[in-house]
Order: C-alpha cells, then sequence, then structure tokens
C-alpha cells in the first residue's frame, strides 16, 4: 500500500463531499432539527402555562377553598416552597346545585363553549374514595392533570390528618415537599447538573453518533456503487491497487464525517461557554446548562472512528459486491438492524447504567460504540469495561477491513448478475 | 534489447475455471502488441494481471526485466474495456486527479492538460462538469487520463469499442505516434480487421491459451499459400469431404478454402471440377480472421 496513493484518493472524496449541496445542508439543519425537538415540548408546556380557567364544584365543601388556595398559591412564582409554578389557574367556585346532572350539563356546555378549560366535580365521598373527577375537552394536558392531582391530594392529606386531631400548623410544616437536586459523580469531580442535563448530553451524543455512522457509513457504499456502475473504478486501478482505491474511500469520507462532527462541536461548545450564556437574560442565576467535558468528546470522536470503520467497511463490502442501490439494500438492511439494535437498549441503559445487561451489551464489539458511549455519558463506567470494549471493538473493525478488502477486490470488477452470498464468500477464499 | 514486458507462464483460475492458462509473451519495445481473441478468452484477465489489479495464482509478470511492482504502474497507462469518468467532478479536476495517481505533481500535470486538452479541441471544457460532456468527448477525456503522464508501456483493453469515427482515428494517430517514439502498446480486440492494420506483433488467446504467436508479417507469410477464394457453383457441402481441406469458409457465391499443410491447391481444384463449375480459384493472402480460425482448430487437435 501506497500512502501518496491513499492520500490522493482520499483528498479527492473528501473534496467531493465538501462541494456537495447536501453536506452543508445536513450540517446546518441536524442541529435545527435537533433544537426543536428539544425546544418544542418546553414550548408547549408554556402555551399551558398560559392560564387554565376551572370551574370547581365541591359537594363536600370543605376542599375546593383550600384547593384553590394551594393551586394559586402555587402560581405565584415567590412561593419558595413549591418551586416554580408550573401552571397558571384560575379558579371559580361553584355551588352544588339540587339537580347534579343537571349542573353536569350545564358545565359540559359552558367548557364546550370555551369559557372554562375545565370543570372538576369533587364528591361528597371523596375523602373515602379518593377520586375527583376532572372533565375536559382536551385531556392530553398532562402538566395540569398532574398538579391538580397532586394539590387535590395534598389538600385531602392535610383534611385527614386535621380530622384525625392534628394542628393544621403542624401538618402544614410536616407535609413540606422536597426537592431533589441532582448531582452527578465522575473522576473530574462532581458537579451540579440537572438529571436532565445528562439525559439529554447523552441521548443527544447518541442521536449524533447513530446519525453519523449511518449516513457515512451509507455514502461509502453508494460512493463504490457509484464508482462501479460509472465504470470509473477500473480507470482509477490503472495506478492504484484495489485496497489502495477502498483505504483511501473509507478515510476520504471519514475526514468529510470528522469535518461536519467538528463543525457541530465546536458551535456546541461555543454556545454553552459561559460568557456567551450571560448574554441571554432569561438564563437564570446559578442554572447549570449541561456543559460537554473533553474526556466525553475525545471517546465520542474514538467511537466514531470505531462504528464509522465498522459500518462503512461493511457498506463498502455490500457496495461492491452489488450491481446497483436496489440489489444492495437486501443487505444494507442487515447494517441498518445492526445500527438500530443499540435503539432497543437505550433507555435501560442511561436508567441503570450499572446493570449486568448495560454492561453486558456495551461490551459487544457491534455496539459498543454506541451504548459504551452512553454509559460514560451517564456514569463513567470502571476503566477496564471502557479500555475492553475499545480492544474488542478495535479487533472486530480490524477483522472487517480485512473481509471487506477481500471481497472488494473481486467485487468492484464483478459485473452482471447479483452474486449469492455462497459466491461472495467464495471470493473471500480466492488468493 | 530488454523487453518492455514479459509474461512468464501465467496463470489464473477462478475456482474450477480456468480464466489464463500458462500464458508467456514478450513484448518488445517500439512495438505496436496485438492481443487477439474472442470475447471470454482470457484478455482482459491477462491485461489486469499486468496491471497488478488482479494477483495471478503462478508466473511471473516482469516489467522492463524486473519484476514489476506497485511503482511501475506509474509508467504504464491503462485504458480498460469498462471504462468511465466521476460524473460531478471537473475536467480538469478529473484529469489532475488521475494524472496525480500516477505521481505527477499538480504543477508538472497542469501545463500537459493543457496543451492534450487543445489537442483534442476540448479546450473550453476544462471548467466544465464530465456530465456535461458528450460521450465522444468522454472517450476524450479517458484516453487523455491514460497518456498525462508519458507512460513507456501503454495497454489499451478493446480500445476501438464504441468509438466513434472520429475518435477512432485520434486513437489510432496516438498509437503511431506512440511507436514512432519508440514506446510500446499493448491492446486487446476481438475485432481482427483491426489488429491487421494496426499490429507489429500478434499474439491469439483462445480459452485462455496463447495458441499462436509472434510478428504479423512472419504469420502471415507462414500461412501464405493456403488460402484460396473459390467461386463456384453447385454443391458447396460437399467441400467439406475432399481431402486436404482444413476449413471452408463461405462466402457470396463460393467459399474460403484453408489447405492442410502438403496439399497444393491444384489437387484440390482437380478434385473440385468433379461436382462444381468452377469461375475462380486462386491462392490469396490469409487474413487474420482464417489464421485464427486455423490455429484455433490447430490447437484442438
Amino acid at each position: 500500500m501506497r500512502a501518496s496513493n491513499i492520500g490522493t484518493i482520499a483528498k479527492r472524496e473528501y473534496l467531493a463531499r465538501l462541494r456537495s449541496k447536501g453536506f452543508w445542508i445536513s450540517t446546518i439543519a441536524l442541529p435545527i432539527l435537533m433544537a426543536a425537538w428539544s425546544i418544542l415540548p418546553s414550548l408547549m408546556v408554556a402555551k399551558t402555562k398560559a392560564g387554565q380557567k376551572l370551574v370547581i364544584v365541591d359537594q363536600t365543601g370543605q376542599v375546593a377553598n383550600r384547593l384553590t388556595e394551594t393551586l394559586t398559591r402555587w402560581s405565584e412564582p415567590s412561593d419558595q416552597q413549591l418551586g416554580e409554578p408550573p401552571v397558571n389557574f384560575e379558579i371559580e367556585i361553584l355551588r352544588p346545585s339540587e339537580n347534579a346532572a343537571a349542573q353536569q350539563e350545564q358545565l359540559d356546555q359552558w367548557v364546550l363553549d370555551g369559557d372554562y378549560d375545565a370543570w372538576v366535580w369533587i364528591d361528597e365521598d371523596l375523602l373515602a374514595k379518593d377520586l375527583v373527577e376532572y372533565h375536559a375537552e382536551s385531556v392530553a394536558n398532562f402538566i395540569t392533570q398532574e398538579v391538580l392531582e397532586s394539590a387535590v391530594s395534598r389538600v385531602v392529606r392535610q383534611i385527614r390528618l386535621e380530622e384525625a386531631g392534628y394542628d393544621a400548623e403542624v401538618v402544614a410544616q410536616l407535609s413540606r415537599s422536597v426537592e431533589l437536586e441532582t448531582i452527578r459523580l465522575s473522576e473530574e469531580g462532581s458537579r451540579a447538573e440537572g438529571g436532565l442535563g445528562g439525559f439529554t448530553i447523552a441521548f443527544a451524543l447518541f442521536m449524533i453518533l447513530y446519525m453519523t455512522t449511518l449516513i457515512y457509513g451509507q455514502q461509502v457504499m453508494h460512493g463504490v456503487l457509484e464508482e462501479k456502475s460509472s465504470r470509473v473504478v477500473e480507470v482509477v486501478l490503472a495506478a492504484v491497487q484495489p485496497v489502495e482505491l477502498m483505504a483511501g474511500k473509507l478515510v476520504g469520507i471519514c475526514l468529510a464525517g470528522l469535518t461536519q462532527l467538528g463543525i457541530w462541536f465546536a458551535t456546541a461548545v461555543a454556545l454553552t461557554a459561559p460568557g456567551f450564556l450571560a448574554i441571554f437574560a432569561f438564563m437564570p442565576e446559578g442554572a447549570s446548562l449541561p456543559t460537554l467535558s473533553p474526556a466525553l468528546i475525545v471517546h465520542f470522536f474514538a467511537f466514531f472512528l470505531l462504528g464509522y470503520f465498522f459500518y462503512a467497511t461493511f457498506y463498502a463490502m455490500i457496495g461492491s459486491a452489488f450491481n446497483n442501490t436496489q440489489e444492495a439494500q437486501q443487505m444494507a438492511s442487515i447494517g441498518v438492524v445492526f445500527v438500530v439494535m443499540p435503539w432497543i437498549f437505550l433507555l435501560p441503559v442511561i436508567n441503570s447504567p450499572d446493570s449486568t445487561m448495560a454492561v453486558v451489551t456495551s461490551l459487544i464489539p457491534v455496539f459498543t460504540p454506541f451504548l459504551m458511549l452512553l454509559r460514560i455519558a451517564v456514569k463513567t463506567p470502571p476503566a477496564w469495561q471502557i479500555a475492553l470494549g475499545y480492544v474488542l471493538t478495535i479487533a472486530l473493525c480490524a477483522g472487517m477491513i480485512w473481509l471487506c478488502a477481500r471481497v472488494y477486490r473481486v467485487g468492484i470488477l464483478m459485473y452482471g448478475k447479483k452474486p449469492t452470498v455462497k459466491e461472495i464468500w467464495r471470493w473471500v477464499r480466492y488468493a | 534489447m530488454i523487453p518492455t514486458l514479459e509474461l512468464q507462464s501465467v496463470s489464473k483460475s477462478y475456482g474450477d475455471f480456468v480464466a489464463v492458462d500458462q500464458i508467456s509473451l514478450i513484448v518488445r519495445p517500439g512495438t505496436i502488441f496485438g492481443l487477439l481473441g474472442p470475447n471470454g478468452a482470457g484478455k482482459t484477465t491477462t491485461l489486469r494481471m499486468i496491471m497488478d489489479i488482479i494477483a495471478p495464482d503462478s508466473g511471473l509478470v516482469l516489467f522492463q526485466g524486473r519484476d514489476r511492482s506497485a511503482k511501475d504502474l506509474a509508467h504504464i497507462g491503462y485504458l480498460p474495456e469498462e471504462r468511465g469518468l466521476y460524473r460531478k467532478m471537473t475536467v480538469s479536476d478529473h484529469l489532475l486527479f488521475l494524472a496525480e495517481l500516477h505521481n505527477m505533481s499538480r504543477r508538472e500535470a497542469m501545463p500537459v492538460i493543457e496543451t492534450w486538452l487543445e489537442k483534442v479541441e476540448l479546450a473550453g471544457w476544462a471548467k466544465k462538469r464530465v456530465e456535461e460532456l458528450s460521450k465522444g468527448m468522454q472517450q476524450k477525456i479517458q484516453l487523455l487520463g491514460t497518456v498525462l503522464h508519458q507512460p513507456e508501456l501503454l495497454i489499451l483493453d478493446e480500445p476501438f469499442s464504441g468509438l466513434d469515427p472520429v475518435n477512432q482515428i485520434l486513437f489510432k494517430d496516438l498509437l503511431d505516434e506512440y511507436r514512432g517514439q519508440g514506446k510500446t502498446v499493448i491492446f486487446s480486440t476481438h475485432i481482427m480487421e483491426q489488429a491487421e492494420k494496426l499490429c507489429d506483433h500478434i499474439c491469439l488467446i483462445s480459452h485462455g491459451k496463447a495458441i499462436l504467436d509472434g510478428e504479423l508479417a512472419h504469420i502471415k507469410r507462414s500461412f501464405g499459400g493456403n488460402s484460396y477464394r473459390l467461386v463456384a457453383d453447385g454443391d458447396i457441402e460437399r467441400l467439406e469431404k475432399l481431402p486436404g481441406v482444413e476449413q471452408i469458409i463461405p462466402l457470396d457465391g463460393g467459399a474460403k478454402l484453408l489447405l492442410g499443410d502438403g496439399t497444393s491447391g491444384a489437387e484440390v481444384l482437380a478434385n473440385l471440377t468433379g461436382f462444381m463449375t468452377v469461375h475462380e480459384f486462386h491462392s490469396e493472402e490469409p487474413d487474420l480472421e482464417d489464421i485464427f480460425i486455423k490455429a484455433v482448430s490447430d490447437a484442438r487437435v
């Protein structure tokens, strides 16, 4: 193998990618998509915050006032005990009428007319039955429901305690909520970080790794197929050996991938830099935005390289063996299965990164890049596990590169009939 | 004189199929060497082994007297039968890429590229993408790609297939120019007529074996005198039964007859007149087609 040839091929591949519109569109589009994806839910929450108009009918005569008090107190940002108000409530209390059915019909009409967002029915036997009815046009508004539920529980609990003879003041004092402050421990030292922040980072890195590995792996396949179908491959082989052509292509497309990742990470680091964030007035004092540790970035790039080389050689092999995308699709989908499989383990691994399942799956070489990265992002695993993951994956990649080179050198010169797996295996064994 | 290229009993098999069987060749500098044979005879496999694209199972490939190494590829120009270009690249980028693969620097290559583009009247197309070029123009670019680095040896696999008439002349002129400079050309073809016009030396391949190898003039002389043109009326089928007639190629109004060694035209003519009305019967210089057919049938015996 001659490095100069690999370099020339790699340069061509790299420039061909960077000069394509697709590269720049995806460079810009992916962060926007991911931002939209993470911002959208909070925008939806913000919409509910705009206010909920409730009507409460309380047949017990005990609950409604205290519930209103709790809910509106919650709505006051200054309340230290309850923290940020999740929903702003505007509440009206209605006296229960003699004819409950007629009243409920009336309430339904009001909600349908848009006068109120929902009505709440507190039955006489609430204190015994633990049930409150919530009627609204949209019942998917889970935040409102959750807040309401916890407020009702709180009030009912207080009433029951008072009925059992406890002093109202003491009850209020004793039933104060506790907030959970999440602190992530790692070798580089502990730092306060929202549980959600850690999850976001782990998930985002997983997503990016998954997408880039898949996209760039498949680009290798399409590149090989294109060279085959345009018949340019043998023209290039006039000066380079098949294995040099393959290596150059893998390296060139890899560099294009690294360039794209580099752009994203540089942007992310710049955006999360403390100085930059101060510009945004809405960032509350002391709120910690998830930050990327240098070690995590290094692991990410290492796993990208390993994941890429595994999948790219797999796809180069498929591209070389078949004549066009249609023929290659069936085998290519096997590759997709390998990439999609880690999704199944995503949540279990994030939730318990130390579980046997997490350890085992993250040490299966095909999944290591994705799942080990996830574990490192959530909770740094023991060093030996990380090292073993690397060793196994590197061994797998080396084997894959060897296998691919054997198939590739024969496949790229084969035209015509779609080869069977048996035939492809025979190529591997040719001298 | 050291041969430009030498093959020493080179073989290649794919499973049970023997693509190339113990082929040995010597290609001397300053010659145009024709590798002839029908499709599937093993020409392309032979050329690919010369180009180090396929490794031979056994045998040696020598370039200028030494074991051919990967470095030698920079002194060889190769135009494969299956040839194409990267459609999205510009003409000059593409040519530069191919020149760089042959160890030329950008600075060396750019003036050469310009000169060649002017020579083939494509100077205005340098910045255009390959996909904007006509097929004929792309063929020119493919040819340029093989000669930019001024190779000592030019290997062309079926160079004339699919060429338009203008490019056929361009290719032929280039071959003559190369021979004139003392450089060497090997080309393969299944069209004997082309080989006859261009080659100094030929090698006939059939079923992976070299069945005839030598200077074209010499081969023709040795086969001469045994080929006869017959124009006659009568039962042509009966010709087959005549003693000494090895091959009958039916032609308009008669046939071409290839006679075996030691059979004279007069004997055959004497036998012929018994069942045919002969209008014309004369000795003819054999063309390569005939020689090939005879060589193949000889090789089978």
